[in-house]
């Protein structure tokens, strides 16, 4: 019997009894919260309840009080001021009396009832119902009403309520006249119980005969005066009955008896005869009146106060009025709480200045219909519930609710893009599979793919992937159909209008390109926008390439174009001109690349991110030398060596004015061709103007870009792979001879997941995606026509640049190391260069990454981090020696060596990792002015953020790269730093009493080198580690390395 | 029985079948009144377990009690019962409103030793008293009845139990959707009586 489910027990007499019952549960809670006095929760539930009756804004009212009132009786089990009931149901009487709807409502009719618990004088209560055809049509009204008089011993007048009831008909009916049945048995019973115990009784109350009735007299004569008698009130319904019964037993010989039936008798007139008692009480309304009248006298001037006062006057006297005490008082029912340190003595209730709330209903009534005052405030919500609400509370959940609205529309209109975008792309997909053959389908699935992956976010970066997805294929389709990409730029518009268009600017502009697009005969207008907007590459195709593609209609078209309505055009000069101060000026510059829909030079600027694979085009082309345009990249290199200062001003010019000229879409602003389109053909302007103007811009744009502040990520990688691209043009002689370096003119394989492709003159099968990134993806493969003997294979890398980066760095690194370049780094490896990217191949790599191991072990063995720190240090060691900066260290990359994978590695093998990534590296021979190092993905993470000053060496890079891996390794979780004193120290706490000292010297040292040259500090680290390598080390690493197998079996994947 | 009990000298089986079906008879009138099953006016206090309880007068109401409890105090001898519930329904439209549950545990053990159990009697008294206290107190949450209501009891039995003469057999007579409320226990460790109540959740309507 625990004490838990036995608590109401202890506080039963606190419960106040409900018709419905309780909940156990809400019970038990109440009285345990009462004890624990934690009221928070349930003072939340009653200001929602509060705000609900304010805010609600659906069509049934009722249910919102009724959903309250119920909650606070079950909350409240003891009833009392806390709980507010009665100044509740008030309010919700009062409330709901205008609605005339309500009135046959059996809910409302049991707010009413429940209201009259509270009253003084429920039959009045009753009366007033009846007169005011509340709840009539009820079989419960009349059952109350009856049991109320019944209560009361007015058998009679019971029973004529019951038969009222049953003349209307009440519902259910069948209630009614059972409990009409069942009442009369009651009456029977009594009247015979009474006569059979008559003589016992008339004895009984002849001996105390004297009391009741004095008691009943001293009633009527006031409980003020007599205040001996004042506390002997009879409360209880059996106290009562029993008290009418003798009376009524009693009766032939008293007076009492007399009084009585007249009581009865003049009661009974209401219920026949209803009084209208619209009509105000006395008590209350003599005292408006009497002001009002003195107010009116005082302005005799005044030419409507005569009528107005008489019309008062008049409606002032009612035909029937209930039955008010002089003494009573108005008292202005205010919900706040009286502190009790204000109201700690104990006063003696006066009964005669309680006030009957049936009385305030009523008055409140006859207000509304006199009110002439209006309040200039949202009065009505202000104390719309019991509570008061401030001004501020209403107006906090107006916004609330706002928001909510707006976002629930904006939920739903890119719900309804997506579905759109759905289409479109379904229909898409159904031209393209009509018109082209398997290996367009391949590409453009892809794209769909990637496109669907991507649908859960309408931003900004989405839809600008979504272009660039779209232009990619484009260009690998072009040469095969005009049209298609005409439709795939289309499409891509389109998406991109609707994107917009919910902006409130941009919503002419989407009307427009849909009409275009309904219209089929001009849709090519919408394509030449399109091609405008995005910078499509000059050239793609090796002759006249270098035109606006938007020239290159299908003939047919060209009359189409022609047969242009006018007012299409004028619609499009009529757009209002966007905000161009930004872009003049330059402010955008201190703005990360999230969509901001106010800001449309975050459009302009994704537009040069969507197509800026394409400048790699470019200039790529122009480097090879059988370009038959090479005169192009003369024109480049020329504009590019004249100095910038001299070139900006000009080209910003061009570029402003553009802008200023052009007011058509937004995406005609970001145009790089503006100058070239803003005819209507572009045709007559020559080709080289047109790059060289595009070159400019590019030029400028990266003057901006150089100030940029660091977290312009995407722009810094773009500027850094710029430079790589110029310091590999020429390409070098050592990667040119190389005898695994090979050069392709077509384009990137599409590689992908589970498909088979072919490198070199081998074909391989892609096992596993390593690592993607924007602009290259490593993936693990194995060779398909060939028996697997052990876990090994090829690690391919991507990149979607045509620098060969890598394997230069891997060159440099083997000519740099000599001897020392061992099996740390991929000995084995062959690079292809792309016409628009570049493949790397590394043999002989284990199928486990880093990532493996910290993914699938718990914790990882000691011996296991000891040793690949240990390697990992030696590693960074021999590069810097080679003045490399790996630049980004990702467990992703980094490739078990054989010292952890092959279970038969000679103990003195070192090599526990690879090194096959160097998309970051930096040779700092070549490059050895580095502006930031805000290129590094490192200095996008917080720990980075926090630990990279500006004058930071980029060797650091390096450093905080293994602090990294350590700190994953150890704690399976990025590092966290923290600053004390000079101090850097990682958050996490190195409990290990064995090693947490060798760890936390091991954080010291690297993470505050800032400044020392980093070899000997990775040479002592190494020393130190060292250390750990006793004669026992060995034995214990192979223990862990089989346990680590183990695991890698488990979830190998060949 | 009394007599037998106030020896101090333990309890039997048969005593304690006595004790049990004592407490059903109380147990039962209580409820009867509590819930106004029969008219208040038909009831009549006796002071029993250090309490006023509240005993039938009418005589066949009476008279089908006793024949229940006789059967009852038979059947909790030979230690076959399993629960007795009190169901409450509406007479009109013969609905379960109520349903009082009182789970008899039997050690049956002690019908094949017949060894006295080490219990004082005041102690299986407290225990009752707190039961029927509290068959008093769940007006504190149980809902008004508001129509005329009949009450019927059902016994568990086991099941190769022969169903006597004027007994029939019955559904459990559950209450769908029911709040359950368990209230106290007691035990004369031969028997052990656990009581619970169920009636419509207050807020389905």
């Amino acid at each position: 019997m625990s004490q838990e489910w036995n608590e109401w027990e202890l506080s039963k007499e606190n419960v106040q009894p409900l018709r419905k019952g309780r909940v156990m549960s809400t019970l038990q809670e109440a009285l345990a919260q009462q004890e624990t006095s934690s009221h928070t929760a349930i003072q939340q539930q009653k200001q929602e309840f509060e705000s609900e009756i304010r805010f609600y804004s659906g069509d049934d009212p009722l249910d919102v009080w009724n959903r309250y009132i119920k909650w606070t009786e079950q909350t409240f089990p003891q009833g009392g001021k806390e709980s507010n009931l009665s100044a509740l149901l008030e309010r919700a009487v009062k409330t709901l009396n205008e609605q005339q709807r309500y009135y046959q409502d059996p809910r409302y009719l049991s707010l009413w009832l429940k209201f009259g618990n509270y009253c003084s004088e429920p039959l009045d209560l009753y009366n007033y119902l009846h007169s005011q055809e509340i709840g009539t049509s009820l079989a419960l009204f009349y059952v109350t009403w009856a049991e109320a008089l019944e209560a009361r011993g007015s058998y009679k007048k019971a029973d004529l309520i019951f038969q009222e009831g049953l003349l209307r008909k009440a519902e259910p009916l069948d209630k009614l006249q059972s409990h009409h049945r069942q009442f009369q048995a009651r009456v029977s019973r009594q009247t015979l119980q009474s006569l059979e115990e008559d003589d016992d009784e008339l004895e009984e109350s002849n001996l105390g005969a004297s009391e009741p009735q004095r008691s009943s007299l001293a009633e009527l004569k006031g409980k003020g005066k007599k205040k001996v008698k004042a506390p002997i009130s009879r409360v209880g319904d059996a106290l009562k009955r029993k008290f009418t019964s003798q009376r009524v037993s009693n009766c032939p010989g008293f007076a009492v008896f007399d009084e009585n039936s007249v009581v009865t008798a003049g009661a009974e007139l209401p219920v026949l005869t209803p009084q209208p008692w619209a009509a105000p009480p006395a008590t209350r309304a003599k005292e408006n009146e009497l002001k009002a009248l003195d107010m009116i006298s005082l302005l005799p001037f005044y030419p409507r106060s005569s009528t107005d006062s008489g019309a008062i006057l008049q409606s002032v006297l009612p035909g029937f009025t209930p039955y008010v005490e002089e003494s009573a008082q108005q008292q202005i029912m205010t919900p706040c709480k009286i502190e009790p340190s204000i109201n700690h003595v104990l006063s003696a209730r006066k009964p005669g200045k309680e006030e009957d709330p049936l009385q305030r209903v009523q008055n409140n009534q006859q207000d509304a219909q006199e009110k002439k005052e209006q309040p200039m405030y949202c009065k009505e919500k202000v104390y719309a519930g019991v509570e008061e609400f401030s001004l501020e509370e209403i107006r906090a959940e107006i916004y609330r609710k706002k928001a909510k609205k707006r976002r629930e529309e904006e939920l739903q209109a890119i719900a309804q893009k997506k579905t759109e975008i759905q289409r479109k792309f379904e229909e898409m997909e159904k031209v393209v599979k009509e018109k082209q053959d398997v290996q367009c389908q391949q590409s453009y699935g892809q794209v769909i793919s990637k496109v669907n992956h991507l649908h859960t976010e309408s931003s900004f970066v989405y839809i600008s992937l979504l272009i660039e997805l779209l232009l990619e294929s484009a260009v690998k389709q072009f040469q095969k159909s005009v049209n298609l990409i005409y439709l795939l730029v289309m499409e891509g518009a389109l998406i991109f209008v609707i994107y917009r268009g919910t902006d409130q600017k941009w919503q002419v502009n989407l009307k427009i390109c849909l009409n275009l697009f309904a219209g089929e005969l001009k849709w090519h207008v919408c394509v030449k926008l399109i091609f405008l907007s995005l910078s499509f590459p000059a050239g793609h195709t090796q002759t006249g390439a270098r035109r606006p593609l938007a020239i290159r209609k299908p003939s047919d078209s060209l009359t189409a174009k022609e047969n242009l309505p006018p007012e299409s055009c004028d619609e499009l000069n009529g757009i209002e001109p966007l905000t161009e101060d930004p872009i003049v000026t330059g402010s955008y510059k201190n703005k990360t690349l999230c969509p901001n829909p106010e800001d449309t030079c975050d459009f302009v600027r994704a537009a040069h991110l969507a197509s800026t694979p394409f400048h790699g085009i470019v200039e790529q082309r122009a480097q090879l030398p059988t370009d038959p345009e090479e005169a192009l990249k003369e024109e480049f290199s020329e504009s590019k060596s004249t100095s910038l200062s001299q070139q900006t001003p000009i080209s910003e010019g061009t570029y402003n004015e553009a802008l200023c000229i052009k007011k058509l879409s937004p995406i005609m602003e970001a145009s790089q061709e503006d100058t070239s389109s803003s005819g209507s053909s572009a045709s007559s302007v020559s080709s080289l103007t047109q790059i060289s103007t595009m070159k400019y811009l590019q030029i400028s744009e990266k003057l901006e870009l150089a100030q940029s502040p660091p977290d312009e990520i995407a722009i810094a990688t773009e500027d850094n792979a710029e430079q790589r691209k110029e310091l590999l043009y020429p390409l070098p002689e050592l990667l040119t001879t190389c005898p695994d370096f090979c050069l392709e003119t077509s384009s990137v394989p599409l590689i992908e997941l589970g498909k088979e492709i072919d490198l070199g003159n081998e074909t391989y099968c892609i096992k596993q995606e390593c690592w993607i990134s924007d602009d290259y993806k490593i993936f693990f493969a194995v060779q398909v026509n060939f028996a697997q003997v052990d876990s090994k294979g090829f690690a391919i890398k991507v990149f979607s640049q045509p620098v060969p980066w890598d394997f230069y760095i891997t060159l440099q690194l083997q000519d740099r190391l000599n001897t020392e370049f061992d099996q740390n780094f991929s000995e084995n490896c062959s690079c292809i260069l792309y016409r628009d990217g570049c493949v790397v191949l590394h043999r002989e790599i284990n199928h486990f990454t880093l990532w493996d191991i910290i993914q699938h072990c718990k914790t990882i063995p000691q011996e296991v981090i000891v040793l690949v720190v240990h390697n990992l240090l030696d590693v960074v060691l021999k590069l810097h020696k080679a003045e490399i900066i790996l630049g980004d260290l990702r467990p992703e990359v980094l490739f078990l060596g054989d010292r952890i994978c092959d279970s038969f590695a000679n103990a003195d093998l070192t090599s526990a990792l690879k090194i096959v990534d160097f998309s970051h590296s930096l040779d700092m021979k070549l490059q050895p002015r580095v502006t930031s190092l805000n290129s590094f993905p490192v200095a996008q993470t917080q720990y980075g953020q926090q630990m990279l000053a500006e004058c930071s060496l980029p060797y650091q890079v390096d450093l905080i790269g293994i602090a990294d891996i350590v700190h994953l390794m150890l704690f399976r979780e990025h590092l966290q730093v923290y600053q004390e004193g000079s101090q850097w120290k990682i958050k996490q706490c190195l409990s290990n009493p064995t090693d947490g000292d060798l760890w936390s010297q091991f954080f010291e040292k690297i993470l505050n080198a800032d400044g020392k040259s980093t070899v000997p500090l990775l040479m002592e680290l190494r020393e130190k580690l060292n250390g750990m390598f006793d004669s026992s080390f060995p034995e214990r690493l192979c223990d862990c390395l089989t346990s680590l197998e183990e695991l890698f079996k488990l979830e190998d994947i060949f | 029985m009394a007599k037998q009990l106030s020896r101090e000298q333990g309890i039997t089986l048969r005593g304690s079948a006595e004790i049990v079906a004592e407490f059903f008879s109380y147990g039962i009138n209580s409820i009867l009144y509590q819930r106004g099953i029969y008219p208040s006016e038909t009831f009549t206090r006796v002071q029993k377990y250090g309490l006023t309880l509240l005993v039938t007068t009418d005589p066949e109401l009476k008279n089908y009690l006793n024949n229940v409890v006789e059967q009852l105090k038979d059947w909790l001898y030979k230690c076959l019962v399993q629960r007795l519930v009190v169901v409450i329904s509406s007479i009109e439209s013969s609905e379960v409103l109520e349903r009082w549950q009182f789970d008899i545990e039997c050690d049956r053990s002690a019908k094949d030793d017949g060894a006295p159990r080490e219990r004082s009697q005041k102690a299986i008294q407290d225990e009752i008293r707190s039961v029927i206290r509290q068959i008093t107190a769940s007006v504190t949450f149980l809902p008004l009845l508001e129509t005329t209501c009949a009450f019927d009891l059902l016994i568990y039995t086991d099941k190769d139990l022969a169903v006597p003469e004027k007994w029939e057999e019955s559904g459990p007579q559950f209450i769908a959707n029911s709040e359950e409320v368990r209230l106290r226990s007691f035990t004369t460790t031969i028997h052990k009586v656990s009581s619970m109540v169920a009636y419509r959740i207050p807020f389905l309507d």
